[in-house]
């Protein structure tokens, strides 16, 4: 882990500044600016409904999936903003990965999940696809589970699988950003600590933003964490400080279980 | 923000307090139900175990009678007045002519499935893409007001929608499309069913997509796809067993109408011996314009005409039996088979 004595080495992939986020009239985040290292874990923490989901939908603009929003302030992904015009979103998307609270495998086999983003991308030769399939659930440390029931449906795994199988899905399309949101919060706990021995491999080469509820798995995974509350951030910097000398009074009170 | 923190901290001090002290259990009333209500309890389910009784109770005796007046065709039953046929007779044979002792019901077979599946192939795509339509692409506004609307399509009498098929299309085709041709037939009634069975489409297609889970589409999206690839890729086969569903409630409405089809059809019991004389080049084009029958059509226009107990009644009757199983064995193969899907 990151201690505050040693210099940051890694170079800043995502920066925030000044943003907010207006879903209609309501306002969910505001004046939000902060930085994220690249090939480090950030984690996000804070109460429910203070907006830490929304923030991470910001980074490959899911949200505008399911409804009108209004976005303000910069993002920038390497420098250049990914809300300004010309951006093509597909291609944000590929870049910026997304694993979501509850496994969403599709209702496809093992294979065709992880193929499906190698597929929108133009991949449809066997032998390339056998290849980038079988590199992803490596890297999800899923492969050898799977590997003789490729063809069988994703909906008749275990939850642990599912969310493995939804990591592997991401990895296929090679991103340099995974974004998860409580990925473990449907599991178990020895499939939740797969999942984090899984982070701790996958930031070597990824720059990985956690949502999470649990202090424990934020004090475990990440280097860096910023803890929200509503809406605002009330403290971001090195997990190892944030965890042992909060500078505020609120980030005490919630990361020793006073509120929240 | 200081504030704030200070009022947390002061809610959780009387729980501290709490846990110190003696509990005080509190004096529960004696909770104990009435006789009356037990009474009514008790009546109240009899009341619907005789209900759903009625209903299994309905059903079978119509399937009972069915059989029994439509077996009477074939087998030498009390319903049976006339002479016995047989079933190649019956079923293999193109030839109806009842007045001549001739009763081929294959026409009105070949009729009802034509027809209901001309109109499912215009109706089934048509509603399921305005189901993917309303429940993921509509504005909000629009999906309210498309969402009532089917609701009452649902609801307009079949009657209705062959007035429409009687005084509006067969002049429009006729005058346009075919002038030396009467127009009627296949085409019109396939369009006039798939216009009727389309509202019921949508509406269930509607149900299907908006139960599937965002995090499908959110997930397909988060990839790289498109709204349409999520759509094609991922929410159609997810959806695909309640499509199916359907599409089922659909054909099963289609194959058992009568009356709008009545209107627009012909009503022409020899349309398969008209086919094989006409020397038309176009032999499908000219089927689809041909006056012809299906099994309800020809139900509704000779049943009242017929003696009880002749064979040709009867005969009638065994189309009435066919067209029960025919629905019933549509619906359980579908049913199986959506549960396969959802496996």
């Amino acid at each position: 882990m990151l201690s505050p004595n040693t210099p940051e080495t890694k170079p800043i992939k995502l920066s925030v500044k000044d943003l907010a986020f207006c879903y209609g009239e309501k306002r969910v985040l505001d004046g939000l600016t902060l930085d994220i290292h690249a090939e480090r874990v950030t984690a996000i923490i804070g109460p429910s409904g203070c907006g830490k989901s929304t923030f991470l939908k910001c980074f490959n603009r899911i949200h505008e999936v399911s409804s009108a929003v209004k976005v303000t302030g910069d993002m920038l992904i390497d420098g250049v903003d990914i809300y300004r015009g010309g951006i093509d979103v597909v291609d944000l998307r590929r870049r910026v990965g997304m694993v979501f609270q509850k496994p969403n495998p599709f209702p496809k086999s093992i294979y065709e999940n992880v193929a499906f983003g190698p597929r929108l991308f133009g991949v449809n030769d066997r032998a390339s696809l056998d290849l980038l399939v079988e590199d992803a659930l490596r890297k999800a440390a899923l492969w050898d589970e799977v590997k003789d029931r490729l063809k069988e449906s994703a909906t008749g795994m275990s939850g642990g699988q599912q969310q493995r199988l939804c990591i592997a899905r991401a990895l296929a399309v090679n991103p340099e950003v995974l974004l998860m949101d409580e990925p473990c919060s449907a599991l178990d706990p020895i499939a939740t600590s797969k999942i984090e021995e899984l982070i701790l491999e996958l930031k070597k080469t990824l720059t990985i933003v956690i949502v999470t509820h649990n202090m424990q798995q934020a004090a475990r995974v990440s280097e860096y964490t910023a803890f929200f509350w509503l809406g605002k951030l009330v403290e971001m910097g090195l997990t190892e400080r944030i965890f042992t000398t909060p500078r505020e009074r609120m980030t005490e009170d919630y990361i020793t279980g006073r509120f929240g | 923000m200081n504030d704030s923190s200070e009022s947390t901290l002061a809610a959780t001090k009387p729980l501290d307090a709490v846990s110190g002290t003696k509990r005080i259990q509190p004096v529960l009333p004696v909770f104990r139900q009435s006789r009356l209500h037990r009474l009514a309890d008790r009546w109240s389910h009899l009341l619907f175990l005789a209900c759903s009784l009625l209903v299994v109770a309905l059903i079978g005796g119509i399937l009972f009678f069915l059989a029994t007046r439509g077996l009477a065709a074939f087998f030498p039953l009390a319903g049976n007045t006339g002479r016995t046929l047989s079933f190649s007779e019956v079923f293999l044979t193109t030839d109806w002519a009842p007045s001549s002792d001739r009763f081929g019901i294959l026409p009105f077979v070949a009729g009802s499935l034509a027809v209901t599946g001309l109109a499912l192939l215009v109706a089934a795509p048509t509603g399921i893409l305005t189901g993917v339509f309303i429940a993921k692409l509509a504005p909000p506004w629009m999906r309210t007001l498309m969402r009532q609307v089917m609701d009452l399509l649902v609801g307009i009498p079949s009657v209705v929608y062959g007035i429409f098929g009687l005084t509006v299309i067969l002049p429009l085709v006729s005058r346009t499309w075919l002038t030396n041709a009467p127009a009627s037939g296949f085409a019109i009634s396939a369009m006039i069913l798939s216009v009727m069975i389309v509202p019921t489409i949508v509406s269930l297609a509607t149900d299907a997509f908006e139960s599937l889970p965002p995090s499908l589409d959110e997930g397909s999206q988060a990839l790289g796809s498109s709204r349409w690839q999520a759509i094609w890729h991922v929410l159609m086969p997810a959806a695909k067993p309640r499509l199916l569903t359907a599409t089922v409630l659909g054909l099963g409405r289609a194959i058992g109408e009568a009356m709008a089809v009545q209107m627009v059809i012909g009503n022409n019991p020899q349309w398969i011996a008209l086919m094989r004389e006409s020397t038309d080049r176009a032999p499908f084009l000219r089927a689809l314009f041909t006056p012809a029958a299906t099994l309800t059509t020809e139900l509704v226009q000779e049943l009242p005409n017929t003696a009880a107990g002749s064979p040709w009644n009867n005969v009638l009757f065994a189309m009435g039996l066919l067209l029960y199983l025919l629905t019933m064995v549509l619906i359980l193969t579908t049913r199986r088979l959506g549960r396969g899907q959802e496996a």
